[in-house]
């Protein structure tokens, strides 16, 4: 067996973690937006967002992403992905993305999520932060920032129980649920 | 999430969750034709043949963009000015059509039916873009959606269709859906435009419009069908307006959050005068924007993810 799940509360620190370091990235926050996938990435993007804010002084825009129309493998799918709605209040035209998701694998989901905000604008950058990188990459795509590196066996997933009022960060699930 | 069909003939196959699963995805496909670039990848490299062997201009477009939106080839077939007019059967028409291997078939047909039957003969995908008098299913997925964007529920809004029943699918399909999803349905028309076994359908009838009107949260028009109706059956224009034209004394009669729909072409001056067309409660034409966005959710769906049959 591989790493072992990290206990809920350690979500708090990694989210920390991460927020320090997009702080020492940037020197200016003017163009810079958060854009969620989701529901997974938008819930920790929101949870970025909110700590940022108490750093910086300034609450940053916050999108979300539904790639569902943008998927690679609807054909090949007995059950089709839900579609959600995209909701990104503000124009993604020459801002700098923070794109972010839960756990990055293959890296199929962060190509649909590029293309899909390419159709929204052109951005002057994309970054990308999720908070596991559990490897398994299937394309040429890496991530920025990066809560917490984990190896698990394929047929494991790990994704983050979202609670229902979406306050608490939540606890980590690792099932093996076949995907 | 499952989506059990391969086609869709008529809102009577569909259950009321189904209906839902089409109205809740339909605002994520609405929020694509608002942006600039209006096009997603989802349906890129399928094939969606339009047969039209009827006159249209709404459903035919309106198909045509959302298969397009959706990245899908569009081929559109009309009556005229193919072999449809030299005696081919329908049957081979379709074979004909299949063996060039298209995904989905969106056909319009003047007799009941036959979009049934290629259902069960083709592997692809059958949409029922309006089929004689039987249904006009995605006619009546955008007026619920319009309905319901309007109003924020179907259950228990009372919807009063009015004109020719008797030929009329769009009412058809919207009295079987808005049964199914808990709203009150009232058919309006002369005798003889009202069909026989209507009283088997579930919804009121009458033959006064006059007295439903201040009960009615939507009023829809309907289209007086001449090319279909017998010259015995209608009288003529005038005395049909003059009892079943929406104007504007019969629009100050309307409830004050009332809205007026018409699943077009219009006849103004028959079913529909300029007061009513035109006036503020009129949701005519966002009929026909949410219609492209439905025609795309049902799209994905059917032709979204592998067959589960």
């Amino acid at each position: 067996m591989a790493d072992q799940p990290l206990e809920s509360s350690d979500i708090a620190k990694l989210l920390k973690k991460l927020v320090k370091n997009v702080e020492k990235a940037f020197a200016v926050w003017d163009d810079v937006v958060f854009i969620g996938i989701r529901s997974g990435g938008e819930h920790i993007a929101r949870h970025i967002v909110g700590l940022l804010a108490v750093k910086i002084g300034k609450t940053l825009p916050l999108g979300a992403l539904d790639i569902a129309l943008y998927r690679d493998d609807l054909s090949k799918r007995l059950l089709y992905p839900e579609v959600r709605r995209t909701d990104i209040p503000f124009d993604v035209h020459d801002k700098i993305v923070i794109l972010v998701d839960d756990v990055l694998n293959t890296g199929r989901s962060v190509r649909a999520a590029i293309d899909h905000i390419v159709d929204l604008g052109r951005p002057r950058r994309i970054y990308l932060l999720v908070l596991f990188d559990r490897g398994g990459r299937e394309l040429p795509i890496q991530a920025d920032f990066v809560g917490k590196v984990i190896s698990l066996p394929p047929d494991k997933i790990i994704k983050i129980n979202i609670p229902e009022d979406k306050k608490s960060v939540g606890d980590i699930i690792i099932t093996e649920e076949k995907r | 999430m499952n989506w059990p069909h391969k086609d869709l003939i008529g809102i009577a196959d569909l259950t009321r969750n189904e209906i839902e699963t089409i109205l809740d995805m339909t605002p994520s496909f609405k929020e694509i034709s608002q942006r600039d670039i209006k096009k997603v990848p989802t349906l890129r490299g399928k094939t969606v043949v339009l047969l039209f062997y009827e006159a249209s201009t709404r459903t035919r477009l309106s198909f045509e963009i959302a298969a397009k939106r959706l990245s899908a080839d569009t081929v559109a077939l009309s009556k005229t000015g193919t072999s449809f007019e030299k005696g081919e059967t329908m049957m081979d028409v379709a074979q004909n059509v299949m063996a060039m291997a298209p995904d989905c078939i969106v056909i319009r047909y003047p007799f009941a039916g036959m979009v049934r039957r290629l259902a069960s003969t083709l592997p692809c995908s059958i949409i029922n873009a309006g089929d004689g008098f039987h249904e006009h299913p995605t006619q009546a997925l955008l007026d619920m959606y319009s309905m319901r964007e309007h109003f924020g529920t179907l259950e228990g809004l009372h919807v009063v269709m009015v004109g020719d029943i008797m030929h009329s699918r769009v009412a058809r399909s919207n009295a079987y859906g808005l049964g199914k999803m808990g709203s009150r349905v009232t058919l309006v028309g002369p005798r003889t435009l009202l069909p026989p076994g209507i009283e088997t359908w579930g919804v009121h009838v009458s033959t006064a419009f006059d007295p439903v009107i201040p009960e009615a949260d939507v009023i829809m028009m309907l289209r007086v069908q001449k090319e279909r109706i017998a010259e015995h059956l209608f009288s003529g224009d005038r005395e049909y307006s003059c009892f079943y034209g929406l104007n504007k004394e019969r629009v100050r009669m309307m409830k004050k959050d009332a809205v007026i729909m018409h699943p077009g072409p219009m006849n103004r001056g028959v079913e529909i005068n300029h007061d009513a067309a035109d006036c503020d409660r009129a949701i005519i034409l966002n009929q026909v924007e949410n219609g492209v966005a439905i025609r795309m959710a049902l799209l994905y769906l059917c032709l979204g993810g592998s067959n589960v049959d």
